[in-house]
């Protein structure tokens, strides 16, 4: 049984997912990193949930969302002939959810890091707010802006409960690599899991020594 | 139009700390607002800049509203330079791009003249993350006065530095701030920067202004040699040559050269007046001077040169008297301010 078609949907759901958690986390980091609003440790719960929720409870809840009785599944099914759920699309809605704290936060916490003087001196050097926010907040970021990509990318890449709560384990359309593991170590195929799980392990390790080798250089010129 | 800041400030920050003041301030030269810490220097700056809104506040620059009644200019409309007490470089520029910033925003192509006056030409392609603590104000100095700004705010731009790093620092701003010609208000609570800078000082303490203080004593000379960092200064004459004969040449750390003119700001603390000659001693310089006035200061006339030295004594107007000078703080001629003292 070959492994590659759930490694290759996996990158891609990995990617698509990344690219929209991206385009999410950088104004909700950076409204959380500046905000004065009351209303902002709600905000900033609802965003860290995927952390504590079980993947099931998480998984469960889509489900419900996506089934075609409700609003949301109903109109899908309607505009595309198909289900939500147990969709490649299901997927990515779900991963985004998921994967979302380990966006956001990286990009709040980079955004919250910049002094409010440096901003301020953008400001008096002619700059305005929209203008230091491209000029001066977003460079700075940087990092904050990678460390997202990487552990978006790599934390979608590992999920499984939600995945499968929410798409099931439909080959070449929702089976991805963890799915892979679990069905490999089921039917007894222990060769294929070894294999596939090593490969992943090493894959995260690279992913998170690259993530902490960012971080260390702090202060470092970039660019 | 006036060639003044006039503000019109109230605001207060909780129970424990309010600010009012009121002011008309000449847009020339430097002027120091000076008073202990936590007695809202900064917060006055802020507010001048527009970086701390506040709604009843009235602020006018030669006639343009800056804050009023239902007006509000932003702080990147109001063409000022703003040095913090904590660096704001950005690290994510290197030197020459931290010092174009403002002068791309606001169009103005050639800032030779200060990179020059704040010896910053080596230091160009660096990053600001690995400069010195000197260096980097230079640096944020020089960002400031790159974007040609109508007046400059200088909020204790030397906090943070140790005494010999300060004392190199003070002639740099002196010049850089000559050089740009730009009206500069400098905050702090350091006589010797008082002494060193300030065209005229206004005092703040509690957040309440205490009215405009005697202006610094100093005295123009001319420097006649210099030699391993020391320049040697005589202390102009009435016709404004160095004046030649009884008096000793003081030597200076050295900021510049052979021909050029500098003031010589004399720390109150360190004049000592004496009714007969002292004679020699380890003193700096002995200067003999002629009581002019006596009432609100005593004034005194220096081969020419007028001081108004806050100090009583029972001196007769017209008795000869001598300072004992123990200590100088140099600087560089500002222009303009120069000429309006004289």
């Amino acid at each position: 049984m070959s492994v590659w078609p759930a490694i290759w949907l996996t990158v891609q759901l990995a990617a698509i997912s990344t690219v929209i958690l991206l385009i999410i986390a950088l104004p909700l980091g950076w409204w959380l990193a500046t905000t004065k609003a009351r209303t902002k440790p709600l905000f900033e719960a609802i965003t860290a949930l995927p952390l504590v929720l079980p993947p099931t409870v998480l998984g469960f809840y889509l489900l419900v969302l996506m089934s075609p009785d409700t609003a949301l599944g109903g109109a899908w099914l309607r505009a595309t002939g198909d289900t939500l759920a147990f969709s490649f699309t299901g997927l990515v809605i779900a991963s985004v959810i998921y994967s979302l704290p380990f966006a956001v936060q990286p990009m709040q916490s980079a955004f919250s890091t910049i002094p409010k003087n440096t901003l301020e001196a953008a400001r008096t050097l002619g700059a305005t707010s929209r203008d230091a926010f491209f000029s001066v907040s977003l460079p700075m970021a940087r990092r904050g802006f990678i460390t997202a990509a990487v552990l978006s990318f790599a934390h979608t890449i590992g999920e499984f409960g939600v995945v499968l709560m929410v798409g099931g384990n439909i080959p070449g359309k929702t089976r991805v690599i963890s799915i892979e593991v679990f069905n490999a170590v089921e039917t007894l195929d222990y060769r294929t899991a070894h294999t596939v799980s090593f490969w992943l392990l090493v894959f995260s390790l690279c992913v998170l020594t690259l993530v902490y080798f960012l971080n260390r250089r702090g202060g470092a010129r970039i660019g | 139009m006036a060639d003044t800041l006039d503000f019109s400030i109230a605001l207060s920050r909780g129970e424990l700390f309010s600010l009012e003041a009121a002011e008309s301030i000449p847009l020339t030269g430097i002027t120091a607002v000076v008073g202990p810490s936590g007695g809202g220097k900064t917060t006055l700056l802020r507010a001048l800049a527009g970086l701390e809104r506040t709604p009843s506040a009235e602020v006018r620059f030669r006639g343009e509203i800056w804050d009023g009644p239902g007006d509000y200019l932003p702080p990147e409309a109001r063409r000022i330079g703003y040095v913090f007490q904590n660096n704001t470089l950005f690290p994510h520029l290197d030197v020459a791009g931290n010092i174009s910033y403002g002068a791309r925003r606001r169009e103005v192509r050639s800032y030779d003249a200060i990179v020059d006056a704040l010896e910053l030409g080596a230091l160009m392609n660096r990053s600001v993350v690995g400069l010195s603590g000197g260096e980097a104000r230079r640096v944020a100095l020089a960002r400031c006065l790159a974007s040609n700004p109508a007046v400059l705010f200088l909020d204790e731009p030397l906090a943070g530095l140790d005494g010999a790093r300060k004392s190199e620092m003070l002639p740099y701003i002196a010049r850089a701030v000559g050089e740009a010609q730009v009206p500069s208000i400098y905050v702090t609570h350091s006589m010797d920067e008082v002494t060193t800078l300030a065209d005229r000082v206004l005092g703040l303490s509690g957040g309440r202004l205490t009215g405009w203080r005697t202006s610094p004593a100093r005295l123009l000379a001319t420097v006649t040699a210099v030699s391993d960092g020391v320049m040697r200064v005589a202390i102009d004459g009435a016709s404004g040559e160095p004046n030649s004969g009884q008096v000793a040449e003081i030597a200076l750390p050295l900021i510049a050269g052979v021909g050029e003119r500098v003031e010589l700001g004399l720390p109150i603390e360190s004049i000592l007046l004496s009714a007969q000659d002292p004679g020699r001693s380890d003193a700096l310089a002995t200067l003999p001077a002629t009581v002019t006035q006596s009432e609100g200061g005593l004034g005194v006339d220096v081969f020419g040169q007028s001081l108004v030295l806050p100090k009583a004594g029972p001196y007769a107007i017209g008795s000869l008297i001598w300072l004992t000078i123990l200590r100088v703080l140099p600087r560089p001629v500002i222009s303009d301010s120069a000429e309006n003292r004289l």
